[in-house]
């Protein structure tokens, strides 16, 4: 049984279907990226997986079982567990109590423990919120505000308080767009290192370089409906999505 | 830390001399201060809802809520004021759950000014049900406060209950503001798509915090009705609503504080024009100032002063060595 | 006998939802391109009526030059307001609520010792009454719903036929793209805010013949416009009329039936359950 499986998965917006029946499957285990030219529906499949938005029609299946049109926060405690693109944080607040927020899914809190108990946080979970960015990298800037952080530290963050969330599928919003090439191939081998840790991933991302060379199977979207499934070499020969990026210049490694 | 024991100390210093207040002030500034005390809750008890990014320009309608029933049980039924404080304030978050539970689905400005209308529909009931409220008459001969069957005749005895109804009601929302559940509302005014893909309900939490908001309003409300003992419907309208606003943004939003400086600030700044239209004309004005230029409220004050002398000592002519 | 009294509340409806529509599409229309409520629509409305009553009772002019005196002087303070409050704010939409309710409570609270204490009333500029279909209306009332009329359609016209209107609805749809093509968004958004506040002005000053005039007046068409504009999608410009035009009927003819005030519960409670239903309004506008 899959992962995630979608089936005929539909959204309009008025009369434009920006996704239009797209059936697709996530095996556990794996690294998936989903690509296309812009406005292909990338975004807003994202958003229909994660429940920001509602399915027009079809339906969404995790782990075996049928979550369409539930809300975000059910598709998150079930282990789906999405980023934004570029820098979607708590910026007023620190990079620690970022981390934290992501435990939320992990905590019983009680009335008595939010009034009476003497700390904010029970040490158990600040240590796990201190694994969590150490685990990226990010331990050293554990009491710094969110907005003080580089760029590239902002977005390795976002990664970081999704993983806090315990995801057994992790959705990335174009995870490395607008990063040099060193910071790039950072946050890929990060992901890598997440699948290895069993955290199955499906990633949108522009920069192909990263891509090819991250993900196993990658699927083509173009104009809301699949154009196009494989390896990232049977992918990036396929004359389908040479035409469909035909102008934007694929760069395939 | 060092941080932390300041603060602790003067507010000792500060609860200490809200102590004295009745030995060495008349009765003036014991009526004046007990009603300062009923503006702090009220500007703190906005904050949950605040926090979470709701615009929520309706909370005299709870306060109101809660003055009226308290008052109604202690007068008709001779409900002992532990119950009819407690009873008001039950009512204000289950009509806050009603109004509240539909319009808290909107986001921002709908939110706003829904809350508006609350304010409206729960004064116009105040004054129609005239059998009940006794309407645009006022509602008076409502009893004193009493605790453990004794009551409070004096103004000094209400004084210190509306003191230590604050001090609770401050300890609790601090306490929770503080605690995760505080950490999780911040969450959702700052980015609530990102609270809820990390599993936040926030529908739940925004509906928490603005019950809250109204249980506290209630409290404030029913000391009121008991200390002033005379409620007439248009004094919980739409200007009573903004000042609680206005505590808040005047003081600052940033921080715990800001509410009680604000609601402190303002109540005592504009006491000598009570009741009159410069009141509201001085509390506008000082809103449009804060706004325009302390965006952060009065607690940023000490901050941008600092800020403002190492500018001035940095920009300051140095003697030049080749003179 | 109920017939006439239908006919009647109908027209007047009609002619107060005339009103409400004016208010609303101010709203509307800022909210459309900058997303903010103007707080501050009712307090203008008031000016309005204001203006009515010093320059054409007070001062004698000509009511119809009283009005355009109203929109002008209003449309300006408008375009001060996008300027001194609006703009520096930098479209932090929380701060620029709160302001514009402080502006509101100030003008309002001003009003007292600026009008003074009593009420104002304006003698009636159309006086008496015409028969239609067998009812008495006041000519008053008639009168406002051509000339809402009239603005409505110039408004119409100025968003669609003319450059500014495509700057407008440019901004409208995406600010970015509009700065990108030339169009100067605080200019266009200054504009915005002249219209809107030239409407309410209008608004209150074809009321000020009909009902008293006090600082506070401008609260009630606030909270009607506010309705309205839930009703029918906010930034929804046919949804604001539509919503002014239900909402004037209801109000009179509820208002007939069991007074003002239960009028004004009836209609909030309609809106709650409205949103527990429909949470982005009768016309489908998303929030």
């Amino acid at each position: 049984m899959p992962l995630l499986e979608t089936r005929d998965l539909t959204r309009h917006f008025g009369g434009l279907a920006a996704v239009n029946h797209v059936d697709l499957t996530v095996e556990k285990g794996e690294i998936v990226g989903l690509i296309g030219p812009n406005g292909a529906g990338k975004t807003t499949c994202f958003n229909l997986l994660s429940g920001f938005l509602r399915p027009t029609a079809g339906s969404i299946a995790f782990d075996g079982e049928d979550i369409t049109g539930r809300r975000p926060h059910q598709i998150a405690a079930r282990g789906l567990v999405r980023t934004f693109q570029l820098t979607t944080l708590f910026q007023e607040m620190t990079a620690l109590q970022n981390v934290l927020l992501g435990l939320h899914l992990h905590s019983g809190t009680g009335l008595r423990q939010l009034l009476f108990s003497r700390r904010d946080f029970p040490p158990d979970e600040v240590a796990r919120g201190r694994e969590a960015l150490e685990f990226t990298g990010l331990a050293a800037h554990a009491d710094q505000l969110t907005k003080n952080l580089p760029h590239g530290h902002q977005r390795v963050l976002g990664i970081a308080m999704a993983l806090a969330a315990r995801p057994r599928l992790l959705l990335l919003d174009e995870p490395v767009t607008g990063m040099n090439l060193d910071e790039s191939g950072r946050v890929m081998d990060l992901v890598k290192t997440i699948r290895g840790h069993g955290t199955t991933i499906l990633l949108v991302e522009h920069n192909m370089k990263a891509v090819m060379g991250t993900c196993e199977r990658i699927v083509v979207l173009n104009f809301g409906q699949k154009l196009s499934e494989g390896t990232p070499s049977e992918v990036s020969t396929s004359r389908d999505v040479i035409q469909a990026y035909l102008g934007t210049g694929v760069n395939h490694a | 830390m060092r941080r932390r024991a300041g603060a602790l100390g003067v507010l000792s210093v500060l609860i200490v001399l809200a102590l004295l207040v009745p030995r060495f002030g008349g009765d003036y500034y014991v009526h004046i201060f007990a009603l300062v005390f009923t503006n702090v809750i009220l500007a703190a008890s906005l904050r949950p809802s605040l926090t979470c990014g709701q615009l929520n320009i309706g909370h005299s309608a709870f306060m109101s809520i809660g003055a009226y029933a308290s008052a109604l049980l202690a007068k008709n039924l001779a409900v002992p004021f532990e119950l009819s404080l407690l009873g008001g304030a039950v009512l204000a978050t289950l009509v806050g759950v009603v109004i509240g539970y539909p319009s808290l689905r909107l986001r921002g400005v709908y939110f706003a000014m829904v809350t508006v209308a609350f304010v409206e529909v729960i004064r116009l009931i105040a004054q129609l049900w005239v059998s009940l409220t006794r309407g645009m008459s006022g509602l008076s001969g409502i009893p004193k406060p009493n605790l453990l069957g004794m009551t409070l005749t004096t103004k000094a005895g209400q004084y210190y209950l509306g003191l230590a109804l604050m001090l609770i009601v401050l300890l609790i929302l601090w306490k929770l503001e503080h605690s995760r559940l505080g950490l999780i509302w911040k969450s959702i005014g700052m980015a609530d798509n990102l609270a809820q893909s990390l599993g936040v309900d926030i529908a739940r939490h925004k509906l928490l915090a603005f019950m809250l908001g109204c249980f506290f309003a209630g409290i404030a409300g029913a000391f009121y009705a008991h200390f002033i003992r005379f409620l007439f419907p248009p004094e919980f309208g739409f200007l009573m609503a903004t000042n609680i606003l206005v505590y808040n943004y005047v003081g600052g939003r940033g921080h715990f504080a800001g509410a009680i400086v604000g609601a402190i600030f303002l109540s005592l700044l504009s006491e000598p024009f009570r009741g009159s239209p410069y009141e509201t004309i001085f509390f506008s004005i000082a809103m449009l100032l804060t706004i325009l230029f302390l965006p952060g409220g009065l607690i940023t004050l000490p901050e941008k002063l600092a800020g403002l002398r190492r500018w001035r000592a940095a920009a300051a002519p140095t003697p030049s060595p080749a003179a | 006998m109920t017939f006439a009294l239908l006919v009647q509340s109908a027209i007047i409806g009609t002619s107060l939802g005339s009103i409400y529509i004016l208010m609303a599409l101010g709203l509307t229309l800022m909210f459309g391109m900058m997303h903010i409520i103007n707080f501050a629509h009712g307090a203008v409305y008031m000016l309005g009526a204001f203006v009515i009553y010093y320059v054409f009772f007070q001062g004698g002019a000509p009511y119809f030059a009283a009005f355009v005196v109203a929109m002008i002087v209003l449309g300006i303070f408008g375009y001060l307001v996008e300027r001194s409050i609006y703009r520096p704010i930098r479209g932090g939409i929380e701060p620029t609520l709160v302001a514009l309710i402080a502006l509101t409570t100030f003008l309002q609270a001003a009003g007292y010792p600026v009008f003074g204490q009593l009420d104002k009333h304006v003698p009636p500029v159309f006086p008496g009454t015409r028969n239609i279909l067998g009812v008495g209306i006041s000519i008053e009332r008639l009168m406002i719903i051509p000339i809402a009329a009239a603005l409505v359609v110039a408004l119409y016209l100025f968003i669609n036929r003319t450059r500014l209107g495509a700057a407008m609805r440019a901004i409208e749809q995406d600010k970015e793209a509009a700065a990108l093509q030339g169009v100067n968004v605080n200019v266009v958004n200054g504009l915005a805010f002249a219209i809107g506040f030239a409407l309410a002005a209008a608004s209150g000053a074809l009321m000020a013949p009909i009902f008293k005039l006090d600082p506070m007046m401008g609260e009630q068409p606030l909270l009607k416009a506010f309705i309205i504009i839930i009703l029918g999608g906010l930034g929804s410009i046919p949804g604001a009329i539509l919503g002014g035009l239900m909402l004037g009927l209801i109000d009179s003819i509820v208002a007939t039936a069991l007074g003002a005030e239960p009028a004004f519960l009836l209609s909030f409670v309609f809106i709650i359950l409205l949103l527990l239903f429909r949470p982005t309004g009768l016309f489908g506008y998303a929030p």
